[in-house]
């Protein structure tokens, strides 16, 4: 089967550090994949290179069958990825339907300044992912983690992706937050949508990635079932320290 | 629009409108000028307000806007019909000489890129052919649009309304929404699909569009144009000092702060006559920049805030100031 997404040979250092050597990654259509690894292994590396928010100095990056690595941020978006980041990143003086809008824009500025917004559209959404009714008018800054993280998604499903990159998309979250991003990733995985999932959390992770793999130093040292991967002895050394 | 926001538009113009019957020739030539200023910070606010890209080189496209309707009308005979939508075409072009930078740099790098465009400016105007532009004399004698105060203020007043309105309202559309967001986090917005070069690009060829008209109906006001006054560093702080004591980013803060500076500097003149007017207008701008970043236009909602919560009850009150709040 084609992969939806396809990481060949990839390289990247910033000056002398190597972030990301040689590395070489398949997710299929539907498929849910984790990706692990200690601080500093490069994982959200491979996010921003496969956004476009930075350039490979080798390799290349296929979406859909297309080679993207020329590819700007927006027309990656356009032919359907989509990200969250690790530290959310709102526009912080538009509430969260505003948000939302930001990601439901269509990328043409007539069509900007000929329509206006689809308020329906934005509340629904909003609603859709957890928020409450009361919270859709509240700003970033009156949000707590758990809806930080719910307006990054909402914000990544408004582009209509066909695979989102997740960045830590537990972190900061309390218990029951967890529970209700895991059960609201599960539905959308239900729904058929492709996930690359980077989390240290991974008692959470498990339940929602079919399989792993697993990086330390910009390198893929383990793939394949999430049980296997975890026992790989250079990944418990990873994490570990022995 | 909303039929509360069309009530507010149709009173301002009113009120304004009127002025003519009650005011002097010499309070209608102050509010010319305050007419004038907000169209340029407007204009300023549009780019930077909305964007965050901070401009100190705004007066280098009022100045091609002035000088080449000058230059056109006065040294060529061309009719102010045509040299003035020439000169705002010019201002375009020199709007996108003014955005490559945007492309690679922002923040402080690209407002002192912006201040070397206005000094490029001042220096070529001074320099080069200065049979043509007069060099540092600049040109005087340039034929007018209109004579006399109330005519002016008309003529004015009609310029900044329509300007006013428009940018407005193009600031209430998506495009206007996505400009705010750049000036919050440009890389987000790329990462929800938008191409933000080109939605720099409006906001750069909008700013220099309304630049453009201001500097050309200015200098054809004035009658006259000089490199030292246009140029002027003090110039280039008034229009940004207007738009951030109104409120940067929301349109009708500029529009407030530019009248609000031009009667407060000339309400002093009778107290303070010299120079130590513009210390007083300093110290209030620096309280509120330190006290009310967000400008006149904040203090307003909020204080709409307490008499609707006041009247109407708390949780309302505050709903609704949060609905109209500025965005930048």
């Amino acid at each position: 089967m084609r992969p939806l997404l396809e990481l060949t040979g990839i390289r990247k250092h910033f000056g002398g550090i190597h972030a990301c050597q040689g590395l070489t990654l398949r997710v299929a259509e539907g498929e849910s994949l984790g990706l692990i690894g200690p601080n500093g292994a490069g994982k959200t590396t491979v996010f921003s290179l496969i956004m476009g928010e930075h350039r490979q100095n080798a390799g290349t990056i296929h979406f859909n069958g297309e080679e993207v690595s020329r590819v700007p941020t927006h027309g990656r978006v356009k032919r359907g990825i989509a990200r969250t980041y690790q530290v959310p990143r709102p526009f912080g003086d538009m509430d969260v339907v505003s948000n939302i809008r930001v990601g439901m824009m269509p990328d043409s500025l007539w069509r900007m300044l000929a329509k206006g917004p689809d308020h329906e559209a934005e509340i629904e959404l909003a609603l859709s992912v957890g928020f409450a009714e009361a919270d859709i008018h509240r700003l970033p800054g009156e949000l707590s983690m758990g809806d930080l993280r719910k307006l990054e998604l909402a914000r990544a499903l408004a582009t209509h992706p066909r695979i989102i990159l997740l960045d830590e998309v537990f972190a900061g979250l309390t218990v029951g937050e967890i529970a209700q991003m895991s059960a609201l990733l599960a539905r959308k995985r239900a729904e058929g949508m492709t996930f690359v999932i980077v989390s240290h959390d991974l008692r959470s992770l498990e339940p929602l990635v079919d399989r792993a793999v697993a990086m330390t130093f910009g390198r893929l040292v383990a793939a394949g079932n999430f049980e296997d991967v975890l026992a790989n002895e250079e990944v418990r050394a990873a994490y570990l320290g022995h | 629009m909303q039929p509360r926001h069309l009530i507010l538009w149709a009173l301002f113009a009113g009120a304004m409108l009127s002025l003519p019957q009650v005011a002097s020739s010499g309070t209608l030539r102050t509010l010319i000028f305050a007419n004038f200023l907000a169209i340029f910070a407007m204009s300023w606010d549009f780019l930077c307000g909305k964007t965050g890209y901070v401009s100190f080189g705004h007066p280098f496209l009022i100045g091609i806007g002035a000088y080449t309707t000058a230059i056109l009308s006065y040294r060529f005979g061309v009719p102010l019909g045509a040299s003035i939508p020439i000169a705002i075409a010019a201002t375009l072009i020199g709007g996108i000489a003014f955005f490559l930078p945007a492309l690679r740099i922002r923040g402080t790098y690209f407002a002192l890129v912006t201040l070397a465009f206005m000094e490029l400016m001042y220096q070529l105007v001074q320099v080069v052919r200065p049979d043509i532009t007069g060099g540092t004399r600049g040109i005087s004698g340039i034929e007018t649009l209109t004579i006399g105060a109330e005519k002016n203020f008309y003529l004015s007043f009609t310029l900044m309304y329509v300007i006013a309105l428009v940018l407005w309202l193009l600031a209430r559309t998506r495009a206007g929404t996505a400009l705010d967001a750049i000036h919050m986090n440009e890389e987000a917005v790329r990462g929800s699909g938008l191409n933000t070069t080109k939605l720099k690009l409006f906001a750069f060829a909008t700013s220099a569009c309304v630049a453009g008209i201001g500097g050309a109906f200015y200098v054809h006001y004035l009658g006259s144009i000089a490199p030292r006054a246009l140029f002027d560093i003090g110039f280039l702080f008034t229009i940004i000092v207007s738009a951030l004591i109104g409120g940067a980013g929301t349109i009708i803060g500029p529009l407030v702060g530019a009248f609000f500076l031009t009667l407060l500097l000339e309400g002093l003149r009778g107290v303070l006559p010299g120079t130590e007017r513009y210390f007083v207008y300093g110290v209030i701008a620096l309280v509120l920049y330190v006290y009310k970043p967000k400008g006149l236009y904040a203090i307003f909602f909020d204080l709409l805030a307490k008499v609707r919560a006041k009247v109407w009850g708390k949780k309302r009150g505050k709903k609704r100031a949060r609905k109209h709040a500025p965005t930048a």
